[in-house]
């Protein structure tokens, strides 16, 4: 049931921006093409980036570091709910957002996307951020170097995130 | 920043699998890499197209001011002193506005104006205000109504339900959201407390 309602998110969206080039008075098919064009932009501009980290991280794991670090930390891992296959994602995540999509969707594709690690993984990557990249952008920008409880508040909730995050997918899917 | 995470992962990667004796695979994972760093970005272009373009059309139909305007009230508890100074406080909830949208390269640029302003009134310029602190631990945790790229790479992976993830994302995100807030809140209530005691005391 919310899985139907939430699959209208996107329709309902179109149909909204489509209200508004219907009863609109401002060309607003203009507006979208030129807001696609920029869309288009950030993507080819994303390309290079990407393929760094891409490389990256599968020559990470193809080593095998992952594999035995994630063994490393079943145990724990478990004890706390946490699959140590995320490993990847939650180290990247904090910093960078093409790496941490490069690591999400090399993860999906090795566990696929709809199960239970991939659920967690998806939840994770929605609603956490890149915590060291956010903070160090807003207070550089305005030449802070004092940031005071900024970063222990911003991880606090990032690790309350991930947690949350694994609890609620065991709860709601399995 | 990004340079030091190729650095990272690449150095150790080599380093690790030359000592399991990994290498053929090493080889095969560059290979792979760089193709696989197309599809994925090709199966984010048109999702990145389609959905710049209708924010953009919200953002010029005045969606984000609206937003803004109702969201004001709220967002003026937990900055009290932009909203004592009046400075920022219109900035912060487009910010908020446009994350609630998804518009990533519009929120950016106004909490960095947000950021500007309060630091007009800020009493020592190299030090966070904790209105500052509480914007930018805030943009770490913000609530997306429709985070369109995971959407996108999760059907990109071959998921057959894409959106089951939703309501979850949309749970998590606004508990992290006011998580955020609430600990960001802590050091202004001791400090207000500490203040109330040192008062009773002399009283």
């Amino acid at each position: 049931m919310a899985e139907r309602l939430a699959s209208l998110a996107m329709p309902l969206a179109a149909a909204l921006v489509g209200a508004f080039m219907l009863f609109g008075k401002r060309d607003y098919f203009a507006a979208f093409t030129r807001g696609a064009s920029e869309g288009l932009h950030t993507a080819v501009k994303l390309l290079p980036t990407m393929v760094a980290l891409m490389v990256a991280v599968a020559i990470l794991n193809a080593s095998g570091a992952v594999d035995l670090l994630s063994e490393v930390l079943t145990l724990p891992a478990e004890r706390l709910g946490v699959p140590s296959e995320l490993l990847p994602l939650l180290v990247t995540r904090p910093f960078s957002g093409s790496a941490s999509t490069a690591a999400y969707s090399t993860l999906l594709s090795e566990v696929g996307a709809d199960s239970f690690v991939g659920m967690c993984a998806s939840v994770i990557f929605g609603s956490s951020d890149t915590v060291v990249y956010v903070i160090s952008v807003y207070f550089s920008s305005v030449g802070i170097r004092r940031t005071r409880w900024a970063f222990p508040c911003a991880f606090a909730v990032m690790l309350f995130c991930i947690f949350f995050s694994c609890f609620l997918c065991r709860l709601w899917f399995f | 920043m990004l340079g030091k995470i190729f650095g990272v992962l690449s150095v150790a990667g080599l380093l690790f699998g030359m000592f399991t004796g990994n290498t053929e695979a090493l080889g095969d994972a560059v290979l792979d890499g760089a193709s696989r760093a197309v599809e994925v970005t090709l199966s984010l272009c048109g999702m990145m197209c389609l959905w710049c373009g209708m924010m953009r059309v919200l953002q010029e139909a005045g969606v984000i001011r609206g937003l803004s305007r109702l969201l004001s009230p709220f967002l003026r508890l937990f900055f009290p002193q932009a909203h004592r100074t009046g400075e920022g406080i219109e900035e912060i909830s487009a910010n908020v506005s446009a994350n609630l949208l998804g518009i990533g390269n519009a929120a950016t640029p106004f909490a960095l104006a947000a950021m500007e302003k309060m630091q007009k009134s800020n009493p020592h310029p190299d030090r966070a205000t904790s209105d500052q602190i509480t914007l930018a631990v805030l943009n770490t945790a913000s609530v997306t109504l429709i985070p369109a790229n995971l959407l996108a790479l999760r059907r990109a992976a071959g998921s057959e339900r894409p959106y089951a993830v939703l309501v979850p994302v949309w749970i998590c995100s606004v508990l992290s959201a006011a998580m955020a807030l609430f600990l960001t809140s802590i050091p202004g209530w001791i400090k207000r407390g500490a203040r109330r005691g040192e008062g009773d005391r002399r009283g």
